[in-house]
């Protein structure tokens, strides 16, 4: 295949799967870094959909139009910023676009065998913070290279994480992840860290600092937003919802409440019941409760979580009324749900694969490799043909999708 | 000299509780982490010991004056909260710091005159406070964030000639810890109120003249600015605010005056076993830490051997 007709691909497929597959034949024989075309294309798909339509795809036929979308990304992979080679970190991760840098190849290439250090910001919160551990550890230990995985738990307490960070940077790491519990519980740890030669990944939160070396950012405000995009799209821009936000003071609930105001400006949708349901089943379901008995009138409800999720659709349904659109994300209980009862949703995609991502980063520093400074994990939300592919009947409600857990490990943790 | 290191061991008689038992567990643990795990040793660590069980120390030591007089303060936690949101509100220090103070202030008395004069019990009434404390906290801030004066954490985290503050600070801390408790009238009070209240004679100490009414106020609004204290101390270390970073305290800081041989019925403890007690803790972390045991397991392991010291010290095996 020629490389404009893989790029015509992206254009005149119908179907994501169809479109990557172009992509990546494109990116093959084009030799671009996949990172760049991406970003290139998903511009060009945002363009095509939003005012050319099919009047673009006729005009793509042309043999005209092939060599010059060629040229045009052949160009841009020259002139664009410079961006480090080709690493996968995970499905959906990508460089940031600005103000990005790079960290040299060879900056932190040390022999194995390594020790890794992990401070996580709080593993037994709830069934997606007890994964994103199993897949840090997991990575770690499929490379035979990490003899000392070292993982601490601050409980999401502060104090705890600053002394993790203190003890973990004691023990000489030959790379510190770090999972932050607030904007500023890691900051001192990470700046310390570097100072002392140690690179730092951060990822799963954000930090005040910048002195780390290399981080991974799930965008809060995007989660948020593909939810409220999608009810303001299921509503007409006008309705009544309720919204379950996570737990209080938490920056990732404080994010995604952003995201969701933003997607409802300009809109004629008001917020006539909200209150925290701290990301758990049973706070979800005292809280749709409540809601329901003081108000049943609802159009729409935005759920900062899947677990609130499934308890909404339990309360409903116990109540005996309509399952409006509502918003879930990535857990294969809410998706056995969604699947079942066909009710319109969404699924926010928000990976504890991150947290391998992070052991990946670490794993590629030492190496020699050459890594962005910045990456950013801001995917689209999933609809319920996407959600039937990954969903699991033989495991349990507690799995988290996407994941990257090995067959055996999620039967010996998952399995029913 | 057989039957007095009889009694230290046991605790027998002792108004100052059996504290040896968590002593030798912390030499035991001291010196098999010095053993077994290359890293604990060393001044870097040390020095982290002593930064994280400082906090711990502080507020232990005006946990310890409510607790005896029978008493308990659960609102430490959400002083602490609320001290680092106020040193992180966009004010100089010279309003802050004396804002802290006097919102300490208010809490004990508050917490003090609930038990005294309205005969609420001290749990519940320190309970509330903690709602109410923790309440204004997450007004004030509702995220952790901004942040606090400069002075502070240079004074935290910095040296002098050569040697950490905390090396500093921590001697000063128990000499005031030290006068209060064992050095003064004050603490005589306390041990003959919590004791007449360990009995079942709340009016014993009273009926000799002290005034126990006024000694609970005080000693409330000494575990408040103890926690105040902490509470600095701990904005220093994170270098902002955070209405949650206290939480944990309430019940860390009675473990730790509880492990140290205070007994919580009131009338037996004594400041060394508090901060043997705090160091324990602190120990616990670090050492699971550096041995690198699981996540999933630190918190059962530390639960287990808090059970086993506290269990061992009872007040009917002192005799008393």
């Amino acid at each position: 295949m020629e490389a404009g007709t893989a790029l015509i691909g992206l254009f005149s497929r119908e179907d994501e799967k169809a479109r990557c597959a172009s992509l990546e034949e494109a990116v093959r024989i084009m030799n671009i870094p996949k990172s760049k075309a991406t970003v290139l294309c998903r511009t060009i798909i945002e363009a095509h959909s939003a005012c050319l339509g099919a009047q673009w795809r006729k005009l793509m036929t042309t043999n005209f139009k092939k060599v010059a979308l060629a040229a045009l990304i052949a160009s841009t992979a020259l002139v664009a910023p410079a961006f480090a080679e080709d690493i996968i970190l995970m499905d959906g991760v990508e460089p940031r676009q600005e103000n990005n840098s790079v960290v040299e190849a060879g900056a932190f290439q040390t022999e194995g065998p390594w020790k890794i250090a992990m401070s996580h910001f709080g593993v037994n919160a709830n069934t997606w913070t007890v994964q994103t551990a199993h897949e840090a550890q997991g990575v770690a230990d499929g490379d035979d290279r990490i003899t000392d995985f070292i993982m601490l738990d601050a409980n999401f307490d502060q104090a705890k994480q600053v002394a993790d960070i203190e003890d973990l940077i004691a023990q000489d790491p030959d790379v510190l992840i770090v999972m932050p519990v607030t904007g500023t519980s890691a900051d001192a740890g990470i700046e310390a860290a570097v100072a002392a030669g140690i690179p730092v990944i951060v990822h799963t939160g954000r930090t005040e600092t910048q002195a780390f070396t290399v981080e991974i950012q799930g965008g809060a405000e995007n989660f948020g937003r593909v939810m409220g995009d999608f009810l303001v799209d299921q509503l007409g821009g006008t309705g009544n919802i309720w919204v379950l936000r996570g737990l209080p003071s938490h920056p990732e609930d404080i994010n995604r409440y952003a995201g969701l105001v933003q997607s409802l400006e300009g809109t004629d949708i008001t917020i006539t019941q909200e209150e925290h349901g701290n990301w758990v089943y049973d706070e979800g379901k005292r809280v749709c409760e409540t809601f329901y008995l003081n108000d049943p009138n609802v159009d729409g409800i935005w759920s900062s979580g899947a677990d609130m999720t499934r308890a909404c659709v339990d309360v409903l349904k116990q109540f005996g009324a309509d399952i409006p659109p509502l918003t879930g994300e990535g857990n294969n209980g809410y998706f056995g749900q969604w699947i079942e009862e066909g009710f319109p949703s969404i699924s926010a995609e928000y990976s504890p694969a991150q947290a391998a991502a992070g052991v990946r980063a670490a794993v590629a520093l030492l190496e020699g490799q050459e890594l962005n400074k910045h990456y950013i994990y801001e995917p689209a939300g999933w609809d319920v043909a996407k959600a039937g592919e990954y969903y699991r009947d033989d495991l349990t409600a507690n799995v988290w999708w996407p994941t990257e857990l090995p067959e055996e490990t999620l039967q010996e943790l998952y399995g029913q | 000299m057989t039957a007095t290191l009889k009694n230290i061991l046991t605790g027998k008689n002792s108004r100052q509780g059996l504290w040896i038992l968590p002593l030798i567990i912390v030499v035991i643990g001291f010196v098999s982490l010095s053993v077994s795990t290359e890293d604990f040793a060393t001044s870097q660590n040390l020095s982290n010991l002593l930064k994280q069980a400082m906090p711990l120390i502080i507020v232990a030591i005006g946990q310890m004056i409510v607790i005896l007089l029978g008493g308990m303060d659960l609102s430490v936690g959400s002083m602490i909260s609320l001290t680092t949101a106020l040193l992180a509100i966009d004010a100089p220090a010279v309003v802050t710091i004396p804002l802290v103070v006097v919102a300490a202030v208010m809490v004990g008395f508050i917490n003090g005159f609930s038990v005294v004069r309205l005969n609420v019990h001290p749990i519940i009434a320190t309970l509330s406070m903690q709602f109410i404390v923790l309440g204004v906290a997450k007004l004030i801030r509702p995220v952790a964030g901004g942040s606090v004066p400069e002075f502070l954490v240079q004074w935290v985290n910095g040296t002098i000639f050569g040697v950490s503050t905390v090396f500093l600070l921590t001697p000063i801390v128990i000499l005031i810890g030290w006068k209060l408790i064992h050095g003064s009238r004050y603490g005589l009070h306390l041990f003959a109120i919590g004791g007449g209240a360990a009995e079942g004679q709340e009016d014993a100490a009273h009926n000799f003249g002290i005034s126990d009414r006024r000694n609970i106020i005080v000693a409330y609004i000494c575990s408040a600015l103890f926690a105040a204290l902490a509470g600095a101390f701990l904005a220093g270390r994170i270098a902002s605010g955070d209405p949650n970073v206290g939480t944990i305290f309430a019940l860390d800081s009675v473990t730790a005056v509880a492990i140290g041989g205070t007994q919580l019925s009131g009338g037996i403890g004594g400041l060394h076993g508090t901060l043997i007690g705090a160091l324990l803790m602190a120990l616990l972390s670090n050492g699971m830490n550096l041995a690198n045991l699981s996540a999933f397991l630190q918190g059962s392991i530390k639960g287990g051997i808090l059970l086993l010291v506290v269990a061992l010290q009872s007040r009917k095996k002192m005799g008393l």
